[in-house]
């Protein structure tokens, strides 16, 4: 959930709460209010009653009012209780109700509801209770436009807020969100910087220095872990040299018993090993400083054909049948950076197939896809191209798919591993 | 031929100085550039193994130097810097080839002949072993006089020992020869063997004297019996 949304929901949901519950108390104050402002009335009206009574001794006569209806009924003394009700409004005058509804039956009788006050008078030795009846539609009337308003003022609260989240909060977001699009494409083999906008928003401002702060510690940690690979390898390449050479001066002189020949083949191995490591780890440190870069215009099928005759021999003594379907390719980059890939992939598909096994190469004008039988298990997709990874029984380095990955990188070129029954299949993008 | 090592690591200049040392060839050493500078300008030789980082100076310069003199020498830069823009630089300099460390001294034996063949026998392509005669430009090889047809790879390993003749050229030395950095296919080199196995079968056949002895399971050698 966004940050947003959420903060919209709480948002929304206690104001909501809010103008419910001020509604609630709106309604009750205003009603109070009205029923108080009736209760006056029917008090006036009673003084009325009473002091008219007390001037002419007989009862008032009763007319028909607007609002108000007055009956006297005789009552015993003293069962009659001064008091406030909540009654029944008979409305005769259908003269408004009609015109409200746009009808013209004039007899129907309506019942409202109305507030009425009991009262009692005496009229000589006569004993009348006295019910003032005055009607509360108005009062509700009134309530209802305060619901109204009430439910409109939510609606347009809902209708602002999603206003001002579209438009105010997206664009006070939009530092995050560039910040958020730039550490995605992070590179920290990139030497450029992070490029961030300058924003008047603190927290965002301080996002900001903090990020280009860690970006800049990584990318010299980074440099420096670079350097000294590059140097430890370098440094080693000498000493390398020595022993190879020693080896081969070794074996000039005299005669070896067949354990020492033996020994001596283990060492050349090792070492022959320790050299591919050692040049692998240079290889990779300069495709990733970009080193290595050049234009040449490499005709890649010809490339391939090339390639394909360099391995001969080998696919024949490991009896590997390689079939290839070569369109015409051309392209841009460094000849010796493709060597490397075409290399290493081909490598590859030799070294981890099988006795008898099979090699599928197809070159369209999009894609390189090499396709090789071997262990009939589908490898790691994110272990394969990680640094010294690489299958128990493989002989090789380790940096093969590394290396062949930095190198596709570098050429704006992708590399993905895919496995279909029986084929391990590599697929270069370019 | 005559040879001047250029090279500060004293492991290795010895190596190469004893695997170049035989009758008929002299082999000097410089350390450092001095000693260096002071060699090439005062005598001649047939080809010079140039370090490039080498104490006192750069190999570079040494380059320059020779180059700028109009020194016909020959020039194999041997470098641990394997760095497209050092080996171009090299080149354009105009050294002969580039060599990059670590490498095989059989390589290295092989590179400093075909400079020095293709200074010395300027035009003259043949090459003569007892009854093998090769000729380069054509890359045919003939046995008395019989020509005897090798694929590319053959040729390439005849090549190879000859420039070798009486070393033990190890199976190592031959599969990066023959397939370059790239062949980091394991430590089965099996398929050498059939291919010496074609070598040798067809020089024999041709009517050669077997040259060719497996030396210790570990490599072989090209001599006379």
């Amino acid at each position: 959930m966004k940050l947003l949304t959420r903060y919209n929901r709480v948002n929304l949901l206690t104001t909501i709460i809010v103008i419910v519950v001020a509604g609630i108390i709106y309604y009750q104050v205003i009603g109070l209010i009205l029923i108080n402002q009736l209760e006056k009335d029917l008090v006036v009206e009673e003084n009325e009653i009473l002091e008219y009574v007390s001037l002419n001794h007989q009862l008032p006569q009763v007319f028909k009012s607007n609002d108000q209806q007055i009956t006297f009924t005789e009552a015993q003394p003293g069962t009659v209780r001064r008091e406030f009700i909540n009654t029944i409004y008979r409305n005769y005058d259908n003269h408004k109700y009609a015109k409200r509804h746009h009808r013209r039956d004039e007899d129907d009788e309506e019942f409202e509801s109305g507030r009425g006050l009991i009262t009692s008078v005496i009229v000589g030795d006569k004993h009348y209770k006295v019910l003032i009846v005055e009607s509360t539609v108005e009062a509700e009337d009134l309530i209802k436009i305060i619901f109204g308003i009430t439910a409109g003022v939510i609606l347009l609260l809902f209708f602002t807020l999603f206003i001002t989240n579209r438009l105010l909060l997206n664009r006070l977001w939009q530092p995050f969100y560039d910040l958020l699009r730039e550490l995605r494409l992070f590179n920290v083999t990139d030497s450029k910087e992070i490029p961030l906008e300058k924003t008047n928003i603190d927290e965002f401002e301080e996002l900001n220095q903090a990020i280009i702060g860690m970006a800049t510690r990584v990318k010299h940690d980074y440099k420096e872990l670079k350097t000294f690979t590059e140097n430890a390898s370098h440094e080693l390449l000498t000493p390398i040299a020595v022993i190879n050479s020693k080896l081969d001066t070794l074996i000039q002189t005299d005669s070896f018993s067949l354990q020492q020949s033996k020994l001596l083949s283990d060492l050349y191995s090792g070492v022959s090993k320790l050299t591919r490591l050692n040049q692998s780890l240079l290889l990779l440190v300069k495709i990733e400083n970009r080193l290595l870069e050049s234009n040449d215009h490499i005709d890649l099928k010809l490339h391939i054909e090339d390639l394909l005759m360099q391995f001969e021999e080998i696919f024949l003594d490991k009896e590997i049948k390689v079939s290839s379907d070569l369109d015409e390719k051309e392209l841009f980059a460094s000849t010796y950076l493709m060597d490397i890939l075409l290399n290493n992939l081909l490598s590859n598909a030799i070294r981890h197939n099988c006795a008898g096994g099979e090699i599928k190469i197809k070159l369209t004008s999009e894609s390189l896809v090499i396709q090789n039988t071997g262990t009939p298990e589908e490898l790691k997709h994110n272990q394969i191209f990680t640094r010294f990874h690489k299958s128990t029984e493989s002989e090789g380095s380790g940096l093969g798919l590394t290396i062949s990955r930095q190198i596709c990188e570098n050429l704006k070129f992708t590399l993905t591993y895919s496995y279909d029954t029986p084929y391990h299949t590599f697929v270069v993008n370019f | 031929m005559k040879i001047l090592i250029i090279e500060d690591e004293k492991g290795l200049r010895e190596s190469i100085e004893e695997y170049f040392m035989e009758a008929g060839n002299i082999c000097e050493t410089a350390s450092n550039f001095e000693d260096a500078m002071s060699k090439v300008s005062l005598y001649s030789y047939d080809c010079i193994l140039l370090d490039i980082t080498i104490p006192g100076g750069s190999g570079i310069d040494i380059l320059k130097f020779l180059k700028k003199n109009n020194n016909t020498d020959g020039i194999l830069i041997i470098s641990a810097k394997n760095s497209l823009d050092d080996r171009l630089e090299g080149l354009d300099l105009g050294a002969d080839d580039y060599l990059v460390k670590p490498f095989h001294l059989s390589e290295l034996r092989a590179r400093v002949t075909a400079i020095i063949r293709r200074k010395t026998f300027n035009g003259s392509n043949q090459l003569e072993y007892n009854e093998i005669n090769i000729d380069l430009l054509a890359k045919a090889v003939k046995v008395n006089d019989q020509p005897v047809k090798l694929t590319r790879k053959e040729y390439a390993l005849l090549l190879y020992f000859l420039a070798n003749k009486g070393k033990v050229v190890s199976k190592n030395a031959i599969a990066e020869h023959l397939w370059g950095d790239g062949m980091d296919l394991a430590n089965n080199f099996d398929f050498i063997y059939s291919h010496i196995k074609n070598l040798r079968k067809k020089l024999i056949e041709a009517g050669s004297t077997d040259y060719i002895q497996a030396a210790y399971g570990m490599g072989y050698k090209f001599t006379s019996p």
